[in-house]
């Protein structure tokens, strides 16, 4: 997310302590009770964020692992276990592939077709200005309902097939051996996202680079090159690295367009904790604290790559 | 490559690209305009709203009213607590603000539905209401994006304007009132905008930890989806999933192109 992040930062919140004000000499958004320091200040108005989201982050963390060594059982006595985590074995490594493929392809397309989108977004004013609009009129979709749009688009008596004049034969898009309905929806919406993250890095600081490189004689080539992808690569990375760990742990789309089996990590744990046996629940749990530690990964992956980057900041 | 061909192909890449965006969406308002249209037909041999009828019958009343008090309660959440957080990372005095920043970001890491299970225990366990429940994991969902654009919004803000209010004698209620707040409306708007759309789409969280008992648009598409020969119902519900954040969305552009002629 923080791929654009400000390149300067005023100091903000420090108490005004003018000489010879001292009817006010505390900072703003202040009571004005008494002198806090700068230091104590900011944790006082980070704090109501960071609290709950460090509680329920860790609990929910700390509670399914804890569930998944069969720590916490529903009923019968707590036993530290691995059965939970060898159970599903074969099932979880397949889940795991499965997800980490899906995620792959569809951040890939959407990297491309973001990328894309953004440098036609910075390169052109008028047709730029209206590709940005239907881009992020995409946005607000939520991702059930571009999977219930896929649906209507790509099944065999779906919108697609109708238009290209296909009466028999169209290939099995969605519920199919490859996932293509799943990772086009995933493709589609996450496009949107990384042609806006881009775009915006982009709109800020490409213009003068672009301008100094015209002087220099740089071809349009070479300005791609050198020019706008270096500029453009620090935010793509970010938001692809977002788009990559949310495809791995999103649930519904996979759920309503992929085939019944093999499942998908989310698939394959939500079946479980759903299921009717309370022995599935510590499994379920599994599921989850390994999805979590791919997802772990795959952020750690994508902050190493962002640290090498020159121009991060 | 001819001149021609050099002015076709970035034509041509635009056509495709705005086609990429907007091709899922033509068969959603197609059905959702249809009575009747049985394949191999292009268009409906028959236009009408039975789809919105079924999707009435189906509760599409209720799931608005849980959707919109859903995002609603989210953004009301969320924004103060992501302005408040976005100013404190914004000013250089935070301590610790790489691991702060490491924890706010952590919902994008974990997914939701982890989050969901893992705390689902522990509300049952401490007997919290599953709205409250869910209406709290979402704001944690919600607050990274809020923090996001208020940092962001605060990194630009220029101190300037506080120095000089406080100058002409403003107290610093006054400051944040009359210059902050209207400085930072077009931000605000925007972070609201994001935290009601994380609980407007929200599917997983509602379903695990709501346990059937609140009822939003998602969930309500999701189940006409997965069932088959109601394409119109499944338009219908989708268009008014998608409609009203549409919108919301209109108006925060239009407050961000007026908070930019302001400052201008």
């Amino acid at each position: 997310m923080a791929a654009d992040g400000p390149r300067r930062q005023p100091v903000t919140g420090l108490p005004l302590a003018a000489p010879g004000r001292r009817t006010h000499t505390a900072g703003p958004l202040h009571t004005g009770r008494s002198r806090r320091s700068p230091r104590r200040r900011a944790l006082l108005l980070i704090l109501p964020a960071v609290v709950p989201t460090g509680a329920v982050v860790l609990a929910a963390l700390t509670s399914a692992l804890l569930s998944s060594l069969g720590l916490t059982p529903l009923v019968g006595q707590p036993r530290l276990t691995l059965d939970p985590w060898r159970a599903p074995t074969d099932h979880l490594w397949t889940a795991a592939g499965l997800s980490v493929a899906i995620a792959t392809a569809a951040t890939v397309l959407a990297a491309l077709v973001g990328l894309a989108t953004a440098l036609a977004i910075t390169g052109r004013r008028r047709s730029g200005r209206l590709l940005a609009l239907l881009s992020s009129a995409t946005i607000p979709v939520p991702h059930v309902v571009g999977a219930a749009a896929v649906g209507l688009l790509l099944a065999d008596a779906g919108f697609l097939p109708r238009v290209l004049g296909v009466e028999t034969g169209w290939p099995p898009l969605v519920g199919g051996r490859w996932w293509i309905a799943v990772v086009a929806e995933y493709a589609w919406k996450e496009s949107a996202f990384i042609a806006l993250v881009v775009s915006s890095a982009l709109a800020s600081r490409v213009a003068s680079y672009r301008d100094t490189a015209i002087v220099l004689g740089a071809r349009p080539w070479a300005r791609l090159r050198y020019v706008t992808l270096p500029l453009a690569a620090p935010a793509l990375v970010a938001s692809a690295g977002i788009s990559f760990v949310y495809v791995l742990g999103s649930y519904e789309v996979a759920w309503l367009l992929g085939r019944p089996s093999p499942e998908p990590l989310p698939v394959l744990a939500f079946r479980l904790f759903t299921s009717l046996e309370l022995t599935a629940r510590p499994e379920a749990a599994a599921v989850a604290v390994a999805t979590a530690a791919l997802a772990l990964a795959a952020v750690a992956v994508a902050a190493a790559a962002l640290r090498r980057m020159e121009g991060w900041r | 490559m001819t001149l021609g061909a050099r002015r076709l192909l970035p034509g041509l890449a635009l056509l495709l690209l705005a086609a990429w965006f907007v091709l899922p969406l033509v068969p959603l308002a197609l059905w959702g305009l249809a009575d009747r249209w049985s394949a191999p037909a292009v268009l409906p041999q028959e236009w009408g709203l039975s789809g919105v009828a079924e999707a009435a019958e189906q509760g599409a009343g209720s799931g608005v009213v849980g959707s919109l008090a859903l995002g609603g309660l989210v953004a009301m959440l969320a924004t103060p607590l992501g302005a408040l957080a976005g100013r404190a990372l914004a000013s250089r005095h935070l301590p610790a603000s790489v691991l702060v920043g490491a924890v706010l970001l952590s919902p994008l890491v974990v997914p939701p539905f982890v989050v969901a299970m893992g705390f689902d225990v522990l509300l049952l366990r401490l007997a919290v209401p599953a709205w409250a429940g869910v209406v709290l994991l979402l704001t944690v969902a919600a607050l990274p994006y809020t923090t996001y654009v208020m940092r962001t919004a605060y990194g630009g803000y220029d101190q300037g304007f506080d120095d000089e209010a406080r100058t002409l004698g403003a107290s610093p209620r006054q400051v944040v009132r009359l210059v902050q707040v209207p400085v930072l409306t077009p931000a605000l708007a925007a972070a609201a905008f994001l935290a009601f759309l994380v609980g407007w789409s929200d599917y997983v969280v509602t379903v695990l930890v709501g346990g059937g008992r609140l009822v939003t648009l998602p969930l309500l598409v999701a189940s006409a989806t997965s069932a088959v020969g109601n394409e119109a119902q499944v338009a219908a519900l989708s268009l008014l999933a998608v409609l009203p954040p549409l919108a919301l969305l209109l108006i925060v552009a239009a407050i961000g192109r007026r908070g930019r002629k302001v400052r201008a």
